[in-house]
């Protein structure tokens, strides 16, 4: 039977998982301590000794696509001979069902003579709120009271409705993968495959991969398909790669460098092209590149009628207005009378605003949790919280200490954030 | 039915009929060739050959028995999560009919499911890969969730060139007993820029005047300006006569019956080929913008449209550019 390359392949042991020591032993360590496993595996694999660990009732892995998540529980289970119980996005998971098949999967007894089980909640971002109801309580109802190992992966584990998961829940980290791991393993499958893959042609599609291993193997297939046996640089060029990404850097350079207004014009239609972060950096880049205040000043004038339209657009919803937005905030900014002629390399910093606003993640985040609380508990919305309620509970907590103590309770929050967020 | 409208009458039905995409073709022919191949996702803007392909390649494979033997479910279909989590699981998880190495699934519009249906999907497309393989259609990437993305093999299509088209649209109109001259084909793809089944439409609404299609009657028949005629107007506004030229566009909207907004739309294109300096252009996309935006608001479009041209002399003279 024919088997896509990314099954082919899929590793069977612990060990074959490429590139996740960290979260292999974690993960053994878990396993080790608190249930029945193979001696010489837990030898080999449970290196963490940490509390936190040790006393985790369940495992959520999170990380991006194709990095061996769901893998590594598969090979998991195998190693330690496992049976398991796995429950996916494409299963119906409301609280009925879910108590059902892991009920039942508990219940029977193993064939083939396996060691105990494994439940494997997969895809619990993918839970659907009115599909999948009380789905999310059910997986906590069955962790607080199992005796088997459990173990959720997400790609998006904060999502603040999943909070009571975390709770619960040891979440380890799995990374995207490097570049030389991808390569190496296409390597492997080349050698497998009889094919002579030339090194730098490996390299290309390991870099648009960005350390996504499944589809890195995915797009080997295809330039193989047909069982060819040689795969050249040349051979990826002409088809293209999977993310002809261009980071917001080149992007910027291509702008103030076009030399008509089509050029400027036509870089919106690239796949990776995304205005509103374009937005943000040409605001902060205009004075880099424009250092005549009559250039900066007519690059501002037309970026700022751009933006005006991007307003318009968000306000009517007239999207047709779109492409003159585009034109203003590209051609606009790179066709300029008085253009000075540009140094061979500029130096575009990162911008400010969204440096801060990376700094202020964390603390939006827990300011979120604590909006979202109080706009349930008063029966109002999110927006009145912020602009009204907020207000009122800081001036309120600074002569009532107790106020913050009892947020902090109830939210599990440390009470000294909740101060800095008031 | 589908014998009524000519892009469906004259979908290719073998990778040979398919014009351009050499590259797609080649690759999907060594998918056929090998009996094997990951799952696909094909995106780009409409009526670039997405849907064509999928099908082709599903004829290709299965030849007689590429019907029973492929699900394709487009956007007039539910595609919720039930239909993902019952229909399209039930379809991939039985074995193909005939001597076919795996079925195919082909979701159409794949970018407008919502993502709890594509987050339903992704571990179907593992766990039934065994027998069944997935086409994802989509015309914008971002539509489609990550997860979806890392599972399938990404492949482009772009607008088809020019030469492509006319190509086309030349064999049907002779299959057709139509005859269409160069300026006619100019147009089409003026108004259709590259998507063939948009520029298949054209050509069809086109031949119902008559057999023998030029540029006018492709600008009657698509309730638009002969592009040829809207250069000669824009001339008079910008270096001649303007009162000739606001005659000329009250003309086609009283007389020709088109929208305002549609000459806008063109005017804008037309003004934006203008052979002026590049720094007046962007110039010139801003009064065009602020006069579309006004027509959207409700104010007169002739008055706008006279206004826009009127600002884009003064600009021009002012920049002696003219």
């Amino acid at each position: 039977m024919a088997l896509p390359w990314v099954e082919k392949y899929r590793p069977k042991s612990f060990a074959d998982v490429v590139d996740q020591e960290e979260a292999k032993y974690v993960l053994a360590s878990w396993i080790c301590a608190r249930f029945r496993a193979p001696k010489d595996f837990c030898t080999r694999w449970a290196k963490k000794k940490d509390k936190e660990i040790l006393d985790a009732r369940a495992v959520l892995l999170a990380g991006p696509p194709g990095v061996g998540k769901t893998t590594l529980i598969h090979a998991l289970a195998r190693e330690i001979g496992y049976e398991l119980i796995e429950l996916n996005a494409s299963d119906v998971r409301t609280a009925e069902r879910l108590k059902e098949v892991v009920g039942r999967g508990l219940r029977e007894g193993s064939l083939f003579g396996y060691g105990g089980k494994i439940v494997l909640f997969d895809e619990v971002d993918g839970l659907h709120v009115k599909e999948d109801a009380g789905g999310l309580e059910a997986i906590i109802e069955i962790i607080e009271n199992s005796k088997v190992p459990i173990v959720m992966t997400a790609n998006n584990p904060y999502d603040p409705r999943f909070r009571p998961l975390r709770d619960i829940s040891l979440v380890v980290n799995l990374k995207r993968l490097s570049e030389e791991e991808v390569v190496e393993v296409l390597r492997r499958i080349c050698t497998s495959e009889g094919a002579k893959c030339e090194e730098e042609a490996l390299r290309s599609i390991a870099k648009s991969s960005l350390g996504d291993l499944r589809a890195a193997i995915n797009d080997l297939q295809m330039y193989l398909s047909g069982g060819r046996k040689t795969l050249t640089v040349d051979d990826i060029k002409r088809v293209g790669e999977r993310n002809p990404q261009l980071s917001m850097f080149e992007i910027l350079d291509r702008v103030y460098r076009a030399r008509w207004f089509d050029e400027a014009r036509a870089i919106s239609f690239n796949p990776s092209f995304d205005w509103e972060q374009y937005f943000i950096w040409a605001t902060e880049t205009i004075p880099v590149v424009y250092k005549e205040i009559e250039t900066m000043s007519v690059a501002y004038d037309r970026l700022s009628k751009a933006d005006m339209f991007i307003g318009r657009i968000k306000r009517t919803q007239e999207w047709e207005l779109l492409p003159y937005a585009l034109e203003l905030a590209l051609g606009g900014v790179s066709q300029i009378k008085s253009k000075p002629r540009l140094p061979p390399f500029i130096k575009y910093g990162f911008p400010q605003r969204l440096l801060i606003l990376a700094k202020s993640r964390e603390a939006r985040k827990r300011r979120d949790v604590l909006v979202e609380y109080l706009a349930q508990n008063l029966h109002v919305s999110r927006s009145y919280v912020k602009s009204e309620i907020i207000y009122v509970l800081g001036v309120l907590a600074k002569s009532d200490s107790k106020i913050v103590e009892r947020l902090s309770k109830a939210l599990g929050i440390n009470a000294i954030d909740i101060k800095t967020l008031l | 039915m589908s014998e009524l409208f000519w892009f469906e009458k004259y979908r290719p039905r073998s990778f040979d009929e398919v014009v351009d995409l050499e590259e797609v073709k080649a690759r999907l022919r060594e998918f056929v060739r090998g009996g094997n191949m990951p799952h696909l996702l094909f995106y780009g803007p409409p009526g670039t050959g997405k849907t064509t392909m999928a099908l082709v390649l599903a004829r290709e494979l299965y030849g007689e028995y590429w019907r029973e033997n492929t699900l394709e479910l487009n956007a007039s279909d539910e595609r919720g999560i039930n239909v993902i989590r019952e229909r399209v699981k039930e379809f991939a998880r039985t074995a193909p009919v005939g001597k076919a190495p795996f079925k195919l699934v082909i979701l159409d519009e794949a970018d407008n499911m919502t993502s709890d249906a594509q987050q339903a999907l992704r571990r179907i497309m593992e766990m039934y890969a065994q027998n069944t393989r997935f086409i994802l259609l989509a015309n914008y990437i971002s539509g489609i969730i990550e997860p979806i993305q890392s599972r399938t093999v990404m492949i482009r299509f772009s607008p088809l060139p020019k030469e492509a088209v006319f190509a086309r649209l030349r064999y049907i109109a002779d299959n057709e007993g139509v005859k269409i001259s160069d300026d006619a084909l100019e147009a089409i793809y003026e108004f259709t820029q590259g998507d063939m089944r948009r520029a298949i439409n054209a050509l069809q609404i086109a031949a119902t005047t008559g057999k023998e299609i030029t540029e006018e009657t492709v600008a009657k028949a698509l309730g638009m300006v002969s592009p040829r005629l809207l250069r000669e107007t824009l001339n008079d506004a910008f270096r001649g006569n303007f009162g000739k030229a606001a005659t000329q566009i009250y003309g086609f909207v009283v007389d020709g019956g088109i929208g305002e907004l549609e000459i806008v739309k063109q005017l804008h294109r037309e003004a934006l080929k203008l052979d002026v300096p590049e720094y007046l252009k962007p110039e010139i996309a801003y009064i065009i913008a602020e006069a579309h935006y006004a027509i959207l608001r409700g104010a007169h479009g002739l008055t706008q449209i006279y206004g826009a041209l009127a600002k884009i002399r003064k600009l021009l003279k002012y920049t002696a550019s003219i």
